[in-house]
């Protein structure tokens, strides 16, 4: 019986095969970890993204003036600073269009840090920061016009120790 | 229960043609697809800015074979095949050839400008619009390029990068192509 489908599968894969470059790239970000922040302090959360396989992207250097580089655009809320956003560096590889030529690039998973600073007084809840990623990715044939891809990802601000101690100052010796 | 490896055979193959079919059906319902259904049929017309300020349209160019090129500053893959056009456009204009880039591009035109000035482009470029790229099916990936006989009529269309002698055969099969006296 697996033999007599041997057929169907060869078949399949050959219309696959020649599907491939129908196929479109895909960017994803992986379900990312609520962070806890003290408010008034910095932390960092890490977001962590896929890239389907068979695509790169380019890296945030890209080492040629006209590529277009990968770039996380956020939109803070009030009372939150995004003090940094730390990019991987990218890999060098030569591709079959251009096997002569190096370009920096991303595949498969990379990370971007991004560095978060509540301010004193934001109030110790659940807060959502949203952006997009923008991106540009080929294979290794074809390039496909850039494209954006929502980011969103929460934070969770608490009170640090030290306001607790602030908030319960002790008695004045005159009060 | 014996079953006869004939009608398993039988059955794999029906199943096989079903894939194959559902899947050519689900391909060709994609945008880019549609550019394949241009093959034989009359190249869209269009009429498109150039760098240098002047408007271009297609039909100006019959009588000739176009070679027309999609592409955009951030495809690496163009620029290598861009000084492969502008060769072809040197070796076979007296014959007819027509090369026109369209830059699908966001860049300004100073910038597209320069950035063909360093590739040793001899043709027009045109400043594209989404319009004109979904007339010839969505271009969905860079490069394309679609290869127009004299008599304009889309006689191949290529996505991605392919070689330089793939290249010049398609051109050679579009010069080949008899039409009407080039008008320009």
């Amino acid at each position: 019986m697996t033999w007599a489908l041997a057929p169907a599968i060869l078949a399949t894969l050959y219309a696959f095969a020649q599907d491939a470059p129908i196929s479109k790239p895909s960017v994803t970000l992986q379900p990312p970890e609520i962070a806890t922040i003290y408010r008034g302090h910095s932390g960092t959360v890490q977001l962590q993204f896929r890239i389907a396989s068979g695509f790169h992207i380019n890296s945030n250097r890209p080492k040629q003036e006209y590529l277009k580089k990968t770039e996380l655009k956020l939109d803070a809320p009030t009372d939150m600073v995004i003090e940094r956003v730390t990019y991987p560096d990218g890999e060098d590889r030569s591709f079959p269009f251009a096997p002569d030529e190096k370009l920096n690039v991303y595949s498969g998973d990379f990370a971007i840090a991004v560095k978060v600073r509540p301010l004193k007084a934001v109030l110790p809840v659940k807060y959502a920061i949203h952006g997009r990623l923008n991106y540009q990715a080929c294979d290794n044939a074809v390039c496909y016009p850039p494209k954006q891809l929502p980011v969103s990802f929460d934070v969770k601000i608490a009170k640090s120790a030290g306001e607790h101690h602030r908030r319960n100052p002790p008695q004045s010796p005159h009060g | 229960m014996k079953r006869d490896p004939v009608i398993l055979i039988v059955v794999a193959l029906v199943i096989s043609i079903m894939l194959v079919f559902g899947i050519q059906k689900a391909r060709n319902s994609s945008g880019q697809q549609g550019a394949g259904k241009l093959q034989g049929q009359p190249a869209p017309d269009f009429s498109l800015a150039s760098l240098d300020g002047k408007t271009l349209k297609l039909s100006d160019y019959r009588g000739k074979a176009v070679l027309l090129n999609f592409w955009a500053t951030w495809c690496e893959p163009c620029k290598i095949e861009m000084p492969w056009f502008a060769d072809l456009q040197k070796k076979y204009e007296a014959q007819g050839l027509q090369v026109l880039g369209v830059a699908m591009d966001d860049a300004t035109p100073k910038e597209i400008a320069e950035f063909a000035q360093k590739l040793g482009v001899n043709y027009p470029i045109l400043v594209g619009k989404e319009e004109v790229g979904t007339r010839y099916g969505g271009v969905q990936y860079l490069p394309s390029t679609f290869y127009i006989s004299r008599d304009g009529k889309i006689i191949d269309r290529v996505f991605g990068l392919v070689s330089r002698s793939e290249i010049e055969s398609n051109v050679q099969k579009a010069l080949a192509q008899q039409g009407q006296v080039a008008e320009k």
